[in-house]
């Protein structure tokens, strides 16, 4: 079937193009990356590549005039394929008056060499080019077949240090070195020119020239190139600042973090565990027959965190009033990252229920949660958060409470590092955590127990059975 | 090691160094087809026999495949055997020897028996002896582990490495260009050695660089005289070891030059020149101005009629040719 090909939108305000000419014609078979035509835009004239394959078939040309972005201005047809017939109602176009007939279709006869995307060109060529940093294809070969080769870019790079138009008064003060002088000899600089170029050094090195050779075919370079006055990349496809309503989610995720920066005393925590038996936990339960559904880190690290939370309450409370609360069921949020925010589907009763339980569980509140299809009841009422931006390649950071709890911790990722083992290296998969309390509820010393307690079980998954 | 030289022919270099070390070590013996009584076809073993006796050097039946077995045998006793196979065309009959014994047993062994043998053998074309008596098969053994293949183009060159593979104790097909054994040169006195796996730079460049091995050295120095006329500098180097390659000088000068041409005189295809090409490419790529060009035999049985058998065989035109076209 034909694909559309559209009036690009080469700069971020550009809605109009105008297209300056067709580099290939009607009927022409083109592939993807061959440049199709040249489009003027309020910033510049730009190739534009094909990024379908198959027989060309124009429909707008030079002489359609300013065409808006997102217009059909040809397709790309199948091999064999009759020509779209077009017509006024399948063109967005503020112009209307289009050719009805269908298109002649003429078999082309072979490429055009001018057109071909790479040009011939030595790897030397090439390379020297980089170290210049000059653009290899805007030399002129002279080689076979117009080959570019190391000599035409040297060439060209001599010609953009000529075109500066370097010449000052004489100075006579500055010293070369022998290879300083070989290199600005090959290139046509004079003392004159290197002490402008070079200003502040009376002794001058080869590095120092080619420092400035490069600098200058650098300026050079960017004045010439088609592409130097493109528009920086911006964030948003935005003309002028947008301004949109916070959603709901956002809404309440502002408030409630706002509440805890300014209620709260928060202080982060942070320690390297060694999850290497944790990981080797899962993959034995991952390749078990018995075992149908293997737990999830997730699942895991928040079995293990309820039982020490079980050990240390005081992590488990919430200050309300004047009074500390300590909660009698462990229940864990996790905090979810969906479309519209944050949000932190709860799992209750965690330190009662198996780790089976708690994988069956999880994976459908989780997966509810992402999709935005959790309810109300289950996105409140937990007494501890777990946040996990591993995924994420976060190792340490600093998570902030959700009231009214008392503590949060973040989990990071997962690392093979190098990591010392009865005084030898060794290759172990290490994992941070990072534990932010509430400084009014708990001191530092008890909130480090608590988090060595769950480094300490993440470490020893034997300890579980006890 | 002295530092007296003589100017002699690559012939009396290679007799020379047979000579020397045979005296030096008396388990040095050597065999092949007319090596004793005539001297050799050549006449490169010339005195031998009259000087070390039957017992040393001995003529064999035409059984080339016997010949090299022998040496296996003798060099797996503990003897320093040297044959010679009078041309490398007919190591085709040995190479079961020379390629699944010689080069296998150190390794099947475990290193428990080495092979300390050279196979010298004559290569090239030019002597008009016609498609069975002309090849240069250097690649047939190049492509094996566990031999060296060495190619001299000097007397210098020829005594010094020949001396090092007879004490070398891994098998050495030594290969000599039957249409040099003429060519002059000075010859080390005394105990002259070259490493093996040594590249020789014969003529410093600074346009392009022409890596040549054994026969092709010749019309190599003849071109790059022609070339520095028209003011065309071209560097010429001799690997002189083709296995092990001493492959970082190559590459250096691939770097410096930036057009690299490559002639051996074996067969162009799968030969020398594409591996030397290959490597270069690998190393090089970003340096190099032009594809490296290769110039070998043309790839057809060697005619009989000089006429044609000329034009198989590359030349010092063809190269100055090549240089200006990679250079145009």
């Amino acid at each position: 079937m034909a694909h559309e090909i559209v009036m690009p939108q080469l700069s971020l305000s550009m809605d109009k193009g105008q297209i300056v000419n067709w580099l290939k014609q009607t009927g022409d078979k083109i592939h993807t990356g061959d440049i199709l035509l040249e489009v003027e835009s309020d910033k510049a004239t730009v190739e534009v590549e094909s990024v379908e394959s198959g027989i060309l078939q124009i429909v707008m040309g030079p002489a359609d005039g300013e065409i808006p972005v997102g217009s059909v201005i040809a397709y790309a047809l199948a091999e064999a394929e009759a020509p779209v017939v077009v017509s006024s109602t399948v063109l967005p176009s503020t112009k209307t008056v289009v050719d009805s007939e269908p298109v002649q279709i003429t078999p082309s006869s072979g490429g055009n060499s001018q057109q071909l995307r790479r040009l011939p060109s030595s790897p030397a060529a090439r390379r020297k080019a980089a170290e210049l940093q000059i653009d290899w294809q805007q030399a002129t070969g002279t080689g076979r077949d117009g080959r570019i080769k190391e000599r035409d870019v040297l060439r060209f790079a001599q010609e953009l240090v000529e075109s500066a138009s370097l010449k000052i008064a004489s100075s006579d003060s500055i010293q070369l070195t022998p290879v300083a002088k070989r290199i600005a000899d090959n290139f046509g600089l004079d003392n004159a020119s290197l002490a402008k170029l070079i200003p502040g050094k009376t002794k001058i090195e080869g590095d120092d020239v080619e420092a400035a050779i490069r600098k200058l075919v650098g300026e050079r370079q960017a004045l010439s190139s088609p592409l130097a006055s493109l528009a920086p990349i911006r964030p948003a496809a935005l003309a002028a600042p947008r301004h949109e309503a916070m959603g709901a989610v956002r809404k309440r995720i502002a408030e409630r973090m706002m509440q805890s920066a300014r209620t709260y005393a928060p202080v982060t925590l942070t320690t390297e565990i060694d999850a290497s038996e944790l990981v080797c936990l899962r993959e034995a339960l991952k390749s078990d027959p018995h075992v149908t559904a293997a737990p999830s880190y997730n699942v895991l690290i928040t079995k293990m965190v309820a039982k020490a939370l079980c050990e240390y309450p005081v992590l488990n409370a919430s200050l309300e009033g004047g009074e500390v609360v300590y909660w009698p069921t462990v229940n864990i949020g996790l905090a979810v990252d969906t479309q519209r925010g944050l949000v932190v589907p709860v799992v209750r009763d965690v330190a009662v229920k198996s780790v089976n339980e708690l994988t069956r569980e999880m994976e459908d509140l989780l997966s509810r949660a992402a999709q935005g299809e959790a309810t109300g009841d289950e996105l409140t009422g937990g007494t501890f958060t777990i946040t996990n931006l591993g995924v994420q390649d976060i190792d340490a950071f600093t998570p902030i409470i959700n009231p009214p709890e008392c503590a949060v911790l973040g989990v990071g990722r997962l690392r093979k590092r190098m990591a010392v083992v009865n005084d030898q290296p060794a290759v172990r998969t290490m994992l941070v955590l990072s534990l932010t309390f509430d400084h009014r509820l708990v001191d530092g010393a008890p909130a480090a127990r608590f988090l060595q307690r769950v480094k300490e079980l993440l470490e020893k998954p034997y300890l579980w059975s006890l | 090691m002295s530092t007296l030289e003589r100017i002699g022919t690559i012939r009396e270099a290679i007799n020379e160094a047979l000579h020397e070390e045979m005296q030096r070590d008396p388990t040095v013996i050597l065999m092949g087809e007319d090596v004793g009584l005539a001297g050799g076809v050549f006449k490169v073993t010339d005195g031998l026999l009259k000087a070390f006796g039957p017992e040393r050097v001995f003529d064999t039946p035409i059984a080339e495949a016997g010949i090299v077995g022998l040496a296996v045998g003798a060099a797996m006793t503990g003897l320093r055997p040297i044959a010679e196979i009078m041309f490398c065309d007919f190591t085709t009959l040995a190479s079961d020897q020379i390629v699944n014994q010689a080069a296998k047993l150190p390794y099947m062994t475990a290193g428990q028996t080495k092979v300390p043998m050279v196979v010298r053998t004559a290569m090239g074309a030019g002597r008009r002896a016609a498609a069975q008596h002309s090849q240069s098969l250097q690649a047939w053994y190049c492509h094996i582990p566990g031999l060296k293949v060495v190619m001299p183009s000097t007397p210098a060159d020829a005594k010094g490495l020949l001396i090092s593979a007879i004490r070398d104790d891994s098998p050495v097909v030594f290969m000599e260009d039957k249409m040099m054994y003429n060519q002059k040169g000075p010859i080390p006195n005394g105990d002259y050695t070259i490493p093996l796996g040594k590249v020789r730079v014969h003529r410093e460049g600074r346009h392009a660089v022409v890596i040549c091995t054994s026969s092709m050295l010749y019309p190599t120095l003849e071109a790059a005289e022609t070339l520095s006329k028209a003011g065309i500098e071209v560097m010429v180097i001799d690997p002189r070891t083709l296995s092990p390659l001493d492959t970082e000088p190559l590459i250096q000068a691939a770097k410096e030059m930036g057009h690299v041409l490559i002639v051996d005189e074996g067969y162009r295809s799968f030969g020398v020149t594409a591996e030397i090409a290959a490597r270069i490419q690998e190393d090089a790529f970003d340096y190099l101005d032009e594809p490296v060009r290769r110039l070998g035999a043309l790839d057809v049985p060697v005619p009989f009629a000089p006429s044609l058998e000329d034009l198989t065989i590359p030349n010092a035109a063809q190269i100055v040719e090549l240089v200006k076209e990679m250079l145009a």
